[in-house]
């Protein structure tokens, strides 16, 4: 079970997701971002509801992240330590401005 | 010829129909069973056809007629050929009609199974026959045959009877069974087959319980345990008759089937097929019923008396103990003795209980010998249910359709065990992680276009305390090790978007092994936590 909330003003985004950012969820958030990301310089993730991150997830919050290079710049917020953990162990925490 | 006979007596008429019946004769069968009945619509006639060879369509209208005159008509000793014909023009739809039995003879067969119900005999190389111990056993024999079609027909491999007979005073079903061998005589005979019989035997069993029955189809099991609990109040302790209840009423309604007599007689080897047969037991309910009755079909029976085993089964007491261990281990998925020793108790809990009421009300209390019996085990149940809070239990492994959609279940099913020895948040978070790799990788890849089966395995020790989680599935051979690992050094630019994964695995888990073995891919994940 994955939700995800959109707020924005002006040209910054934020998207807060709530439950789980697994396989079965993960081209849920793809699809929401698709469409929301244009125009957008400012991309805030809140993860602050996040339980849970594996590798599908890592894999659109990565394109999030090279779409956001090109037009603005992205962060992450209320990284949990365990979402932390997942992020240390593929160098996530370093390509991605954690806050 | 006279073809036509007509007794009434009270509100009863029997009439006697012999030889053929077709378009020479039926307007004389008809006028002389009317002139005996015709008006008298208060009798309930009976048409028996003992004797009747043939009939033909205007036979078949005159019965409609008397059927019209009485509706209360029922058709009596039909022979084969005269049913075929009423059953193919819907008149066995219409009306009670009731076959002739053929007669068959159990002298010197052999008996290659024996249930609650009835004891089966092999009658010829092809065919065997089980007489039913209650005389009067129609409905017995009906009620298999629709329970046993209904098994078939969700995919459990069983025989059904196409022939009931007469055998002495009681009725009997034939069933086709070519030189089939119970799993009993295997184990006596053949005991360096040991192991496969306990894989074979798991495998069925698992398929069983993994059946869904649609609902209202088979009896509830559960519903007949809290009666043998109810039962149990008057003769135990106020306390402990109180947990009994308490316990299987705890037990949630499941609509899995279990088979209810499930132990090595009622398995069949023909061919090379393995069959179920002796199906009127078969319920729906928690496996832990039917763990009970496997418990009391190996030992609980024959615990205060080894022969008796030897006499049912063909195998020892030790034989059957080291059966049921092995294969209550292998159901499982787990080598761990403390675990296994528990489900064993909770199966014995409902296990006594039966074994208690079936001998009280056999008289057991009446006797010396009967009355130790039941007093030992009703020490036993008391002292289980002192130290045990349910009777519910979980399997270590789980097996699955890999498709996408499962993967919760998955990993539901893993963060159980882990939360079972108190796993951190953190901890479980990347065993989970770990695990969704290779279960998708197996959803996606193993069987590609087509769906298969994936088994997951989770094992936990301690001292020191480990995490072993096993993926099995039967797909192309493929070894996820092999992958070459990303450099997580890249900036995000640079980075691929995939094959993450894999490379998480490995660096969460400690231990990641892949084998492939007789057309499986295994994988073996295992993590220490400190």
């Amino acid at each position: 079970m994955l939700n995800i909330s959109q707020s924005k003003s002006d040209t910054a985004l934020t998207v807060a997701l709530e439950g789980r950012l697994d396989t079965t969820t993960a081209p849920q958030l793809e699809s929401e971002l698709k469409g929301a990301l244009d125009g957008v310089t400012d991309l805030t993730l809140d993860l602050t509801a996040l339980e849970y991150v594996s590798s599908a997830g890592l894999r659109v919050i990565l394109s999030a992240q090279k779409i956001m290079n090109a037009q603005g710049k992205m962060k992450l917020t209320g990284v949990s330590e365990a979402v932390m953990e997942i992020f240390e162990v593929t160098g996530f925490a370093d390509i991605l401005t954690i806050e | 010829m006279n073809d036509v006979n007509v007794k009434i007596s009270g509100n009863l008429a029997t009439v006697s129909l012999c030889g053929r019946i077709d378009s020479n004769n039926a307007h004389d069968v008809e006028t002389k069973i009317m002139s005996a009945i015709e008006g008298k619509t208060y009798l309930s006639v009976v048409l028996d056809l003992d004797k009747l060879e043939y009939i033909s369509s205007a036979g078949l209208r005159v019965i409609l007629r008397i059927k019209k005159n009485n509706s209360d008509l029922k058709l009596i000793n039909v022979c084969t050929e005269v049913y075929d014909i009423l059953e193919m023009t819907g008149f066995t739809e219409m009306m009670p009609v009731e076959k002739a039995y053929r007669v068959v003879s159990v002298d010197g067969c052999e008996e290659i199974g024996r249930g609650a119900n009835g004891t089966i005999y092999r009658i010829d190389k092809d065919n065997v026959v089980k007489v039913y111990n209650n005389a009067d056993a129609l409905a017995d024999i009906q009620h298999e045959r629709e329970v046993a079609k209904l098994a078939l027909i969700l995919g459990i491999p069983t025989a059904i009877s196409y022939d009931v007979v007469r055998v002495g005073e009681s009725y009997g079903s034939v069933f086709e069974l070519l030189d089939a061998k119970s799993f009993s005589k295997i184990l006596s005979c053949e005991p360096e087959k040991f192991d496969w019989c306990v894989k074979e035997y798991v495998a069925m069993l698992k398929k069983i319980h993994s059946t869904l029955v649609p609902a209202g189809k088979l009896p509830d099991m559960r519903e007949t345990v809290v009666s043998w609990a109810r039962f149990m109040l008057d003769y135990l302790p106020k306390e402990s008759g109180e947990k009994l209840l308490a316990l299987v009423e705890a037990v949630p309604h499941d609509d899995h089937m279990i088979h209810g007599d499930y132990h090595t007689k009622n398995l069949e080897l023909q061919n090379d097929e393995v069959l179920l047969i002796d199906m009127d037991t078969l319920a729906v309910g928690h496996p832990i019923f039917e763990l009970a009755s496997m418990y009391n079909a190996f030992i609980g029976y024959s615990e205060s008396d080894h022969e008796i085993i030897k006499k049912f089964q063909g195998f020892d007491f030790e034989t059957g103990s080291a059966f049921w261990r092995a294969s209550l281990a292998a159901y499982l998925g787990t080598k761990d003795e403390r675990k296994i020793r528990a489900v064993e108790d909770k199966a014995r809990v409902i296990g006594y209980t039966r074994m208690i009421r079936r001998s009280i009300r056999r008289g057991g209390l009446e006797t010396e010998k009967g009355k130790a019996e039941i007093e030992l085990w009703k020490n036993e149940l008391i002292e289980l249910l002192s130290r045990t809070d349910t009777l519910l239990f979980s399997r270590n492994e789980l097996e699955i359709e890999a498709t996408n959609e499962n993967l919760p279940m998955v990993l539901e099913f893993i963060e159980e065990h882990l939360d079972e020895i108190g796993c951190s948040p953190r901890i479980k978070m990347q065993i989970s992680v770990a695990a969704e790799e290779i279960y998708v990788n197996i959803a996606h890849y193993a069987y590609n276009p087509d769906v298969g089966k994936a088994t997951v395995r989770v094992e936990v020790t301690d001292k020191p305390l480990t995490v072993t989680i096993t993926f099995i599935d039967n797909g192309k051979p493929f070894d996820p090790t092999k992958k070459v690992d990303p450099d997580v050094t890249l900036s995000a630019d640079e980075r691929d978007i995939g094959g993450l994964g894999i490379f998480m695995t490995k660096k969460i888990m400690d231990d990641v092994k892949y084998e492939y073995v007789d057309g499986s891919n295994i994988l073996t994940l295992k993590k220490d936590i400190k």
